[in-house]
């Protein structure tokens, strides 16, 4: 093995995820030292190993950059577990498996039989989460989804953006990035610490839904305790400026908008000097917190005017030498350039047999001794069938191409 | 020693100190819900978050802030002047009780304190030491100052969300301080798997800036791979045309969003017979669309005949025309009845809910999600439920919100700081709250 010992080294992952909530969780299993065998089948490939980003007329299901990002260092069987063989095979990598975890939808789940029961028969101490969007049970616990569907019933939509706007939300799919895979990592751990210390397993159904609410749970918790919390753009109850301002593109890239957010009366005073306008934070509109509230579209259009004169990576400069919380808006190419980032080694970049050196998102926590790292590129779509089916599976080589040919491990 | 934890939860051994900045009150929360003894450590003056809006009704100006009652129950409440010599003499003293410090300090600050990870691990070798900051520990922007809003910027979320001709967007409801706190949450039980091991401790890091990195969805493959930066688009895909059943639709009372355009769910047949189930009959299925439906209507088809130009004009006057009656048909029915009827149906279809539909949500009623507490400042609570259900290990809660310094006397005597002490402590406005 190499390098330095890991957290979960030694933690076996039965992977039986798809499309992204899933997958990134266990990428973290297996960037923590996991061994994460991830079953998939050639006849339902993974949408993401379809979809793009992906080099141009490359069909492969090997080269998307979305499903590669979310696979690093996984290993992958390919088993068609709606056959009879297929799923005697899945069942004994339950056997195998200290923690299983899956995001299809209950169908999906009963149709390739790991159900609850099923597993919890043949594994009785294993730790398996079901991450359905609405969970096990309850009237919609059938419902189906993508993120996108997600993002509108969990409120991400309803509360994005600015009152009187169409509710578009925010650009992506976003529970399913973070939110719902980390959630799923800590629910997870906790349950193999349980594991470890009492040689009980356990079931975690863990919704989409509820996980996504835990995480806009401000707005929930203000609605159902007489409080409020309404759309507001780019503003916050308890700061101001707070804000997206546009700056000039002299001498700078077009559509550039710098933030900044003054959280107390010290900030703000040094926001004003760091402006140039040191009289603003004397003005008796905005000498306090209630006061710029109230006078908060006066206070944006003051901002905005002065933004639009300004070279946006310079006033950045100015308002965080002045203690000021402020960043640009930052787009992908930026990022993966970004001197910090870079300081850091945020981006880890990996070479992959069809893919090439690609930049793959780095950790998503750091341990100082027990390191999270990616130590390989994303698996092609069954590259570790052979290996597996003779280590684990206790197939010979024949049996493992009997078994291809029938399209059993396929 | 009074241990304060939850004999059900996972970490119901383990104490946590949580000195953070508002960015990581929820990785606190989230350990509390676990079964830890949760200790939050805050300045004699309160934690900054105690004074943000918006405010409980009918709550003390100090208790009220819906933001910290809600990120910091399940803690008890310690206030203490760290930059005081004997304040921090008293933070060691429990330091050394505790296998985990949550913190947000920058180098810089914890120099200050004195209270660098080399020092910490004097008193605790085997601590767990994690922070929660803006930008980390290390690094050219390692002292700048951070808000949720600089981690949306900076990460390039905000650069996807909007319109294309509006500014950018911040995510709803502090996603820099909520992803950061649960990596740094998912990276200290990791932490814990290994001392539980090895008896080692180690540091955890996590920051806004790089916990948003992944929710670029795949703006950074595209300008890894392709070379092209993804912008806002308002709500529109990358199709270049519009398709029929994708996307926000009005409703008679809101808005829904329909993906009905894929092969997950019944795709757009699916929606063709919710159309026929709440209305009896569709023009859909009249030709010219009937036949076009069967036969094409997904968005891979689609994008085929629409790169053929010798079809592509026949193809957009067509789905424009079924989107019309897809945009007239989700006019007429309320967003609900065109959620649970079309999911009934597997069309994937959402109701677009804002917290008010939450509140009135069957499912989670039905699941019994939601969490109700007597608070004895602050009244009776509804607390959203937790992220997962561990069926062996169940989260609680048992709290409400400490009261700024409500438990300082009780945590400082389970140290073994006896009453004179105490009161010496409280004289000199070291230490703070009710006695």
């Amino acid at each position: 093995m190499n390098g330095r010992r890991r957290a979960l080294d030694g933690l076996k992952v039965l992977d039986l995820t798809w499309f992204g909530a899933g997958p990134i969780a266990t990428r973290a299993l297996a960037n923590m030292g996991a061994d994460v065998i991830r079953i998939e089948t050639a006849k339902r490939p993974d949408g993401l190993r379809v979809v793009g980003p992906r080099p141009a007329d490359n069909p492969s299901l090997n080269v998307g950059g979305y499903y590669n990002n979310f696979n690093a260092e996984k290993r992958s069987i390919t088993i068609d577990l709606t056959t009879e063989r297929g799923h005697e095979l899945g069942l004994d990598l339950v056997r195998w498996a200290d923690v299983m975890m899956t995001n299809m939808t209950l169908r999906a789940v009963r149709q390739i039989g790991m159900t609850w029961e099923t597993v919890h028969a043949v594994n009785p101490n294993i730790v398996a989460m079901y991450q359905p969007m609405q969970g096990l049970t309850g009237p919609h616990a059938e419902f189906v989804g993508f993120g996108a569907v997600l993002s509108a019933v969990c409120g991400v939509n309803g509360l994005a953006g600015f009152e009187g706007a169409p509710p578009i939300g925010v650009g992506t799919n976003y529970p399913d990035y973070v939110v719902n895979p980390m959630h799923g990592v800590i629910a997870l751990l906790a349950a193999v610490r349980h594991q470890r210390k009492t040689g009980q397993g356990q079931l975690i159904d863990m919704s989409q839904l509820e996980s996504s609410l835990a995480a806009l749970s401000t707005p929930v918790f203000a609605e159902a305790n007489g409080s409020g919390y309404p759309r507001q753009g780019n503003r916050v109850p308890y700061a101001a400026p707070h804000g997206a301002y546009r700056t000039s593109e002299a001498g700078d890239r077009a559509d550039r908008w710098l933030v900044l957010a003054c959280l107390d009366e010290s900030q703000w005073q040094a926001a004003a000097r760091a402006m140039s306008h040191a009289e603003w934070a004397t003005d008796p509109r905005f000498t306090s917190l209630a006061a710029r509230k109230a006078n908060e579209d006066a206070l944006d259009a003051l901002v905005t005017a002065w933004a639009a004169e300004q070279h946006g990576p310079t006033a950045l400069t100015a308002l965080q030498a002045a203690g000021v919380p402020a960043g640009l808006v930052l787009r992908a190419s930026e990022i993966l350039a970004d001197p910090h980032l870079e300081a850091r080694g945020y981006y880890t970049y990996l070479d992959h047999p069809e893919a090439g050196v690609r930049a793959y998102d780095g950790p998503p926590v750091r341990l100082s001794v027990t390191p999270v790292e990616l130590r390989r590129a994303a698996p092609l779509l069954g590259e570790h069938t052979m290996e597996i089916a003779t280590d684990i599976l206790g197939l010979s080589e024949d049996e493992t191409a009997v078994l291809i040919a029938e399209q059993v491990l396929h | 020693m009074t241990h304060e934890a939850d004999a059900s939860g996972a970490l119901s051994d383990l104490r946590v100190l949580d000195l953070t900045h508002p960015a990581g009150h929820y990785a606190g929360r989230l350990l509390a819900d676990l079964g830890a003894d949760v200790v939050k450590v805050e300045p004699v003056e309160g934690d900054p978050a105690r004074h943000w809006g918006p405010s409980l009704p009918g709550a003390p100006a100090a208790e009220a802030s819906v933001f910290f009652v809600l990120l910091n129950a399940n803690k008890r409440g310690l206030a203490l002047d760290l930059s005081d010599e004997r304040g921090r003499a008293a933070f060691l003293r429990l330091l050394a009780t505790a296998d985990v410090l949550l913190e947000s300090w920058t180098p810089a600050e914890a120099a200050r304190l004195r209270l660098t990870d080399d020092v910490l691990r004097e008193t605790r070798p085997d601590l767990i030491h994690a922070s929660v900051t803006g930008w980390g520990i290390s690094g050219p922007y390692a002292e700048w100052a951070y808000a949720d809003i600089a981690a949306n910027a900076m990460s390039g979320v905000m650069t996807l969300a909007g319109f294309v001709d509006g500014p950018p967007e911040q995510l709803p409801d502090h996603q820099g301080y909520h992803t950061a706190s649960i990596n740094a949450a998912a990276g200290i039980l990791a932490a814990l798997l290994h001392r539980d091991a090895t008896g080692e401790g180690q540091r955890v890091e996590a920051s806004m800036f790089e916990s948003l990195l992944m929710a670029e969805e795949t703006a950074m493959q595209q300008a890894d791979i392709l070379g092209t930066d993804r912008a806002r688009t308002g709500g529109q895909g990358a199709l270049g045309f519009k398709m029929p059943g994708l996307g926000i639709y009005e409703t008679t009372d809101g808005h829904v969003y329909a993906m009905c355009t894929g092969n997950a769910g019944s795709g757009f047949p699916g929606l063709v017979q919710l159309m026929r189930a709440l209305e009896g009959s569709t023009p859909l299925d009249a030709e010219p669309y009937a036949s076009f439906i069967a036969t094409a209507m997904n968005t891979a088809q689609i994008t085929v005949l629409m790169a053929d130009p010798a079809r592509a004009p026949q193809v957009r006057d067509l789905l424009a025309e079924i989107e019309t009656k897809v945009v007239a048909f989700f006019a007429r029915h309320p967003k609900e009845t065109l959620y649970v009827r079309g999911q009934e149906l597997r069309v994937l279809i959402g109701a677009v809910n804002g917290p008010a539909d939450i509140l009135a949500s069957q499912q989670l009623a039905a699941r019994g999600w939601w969490r109700e507490i007597d608070d004895p400042i602050r009244g009776h609570l509804r607390y959203p439920g937790f992220p997962w259900a561990l069926a062996g290990t169940p989260a609680r809660l048992r709290r409400p919100a400490p009261l700024l310094g409500e438990h300082t006397d009780e945590i400082l005597a389970e140290t073994g700081l006896v009453d004179e002490e105490r009161a010496a402590l409280r004289a000199a406005g070291v230490i703070g709250g009710a006695r």
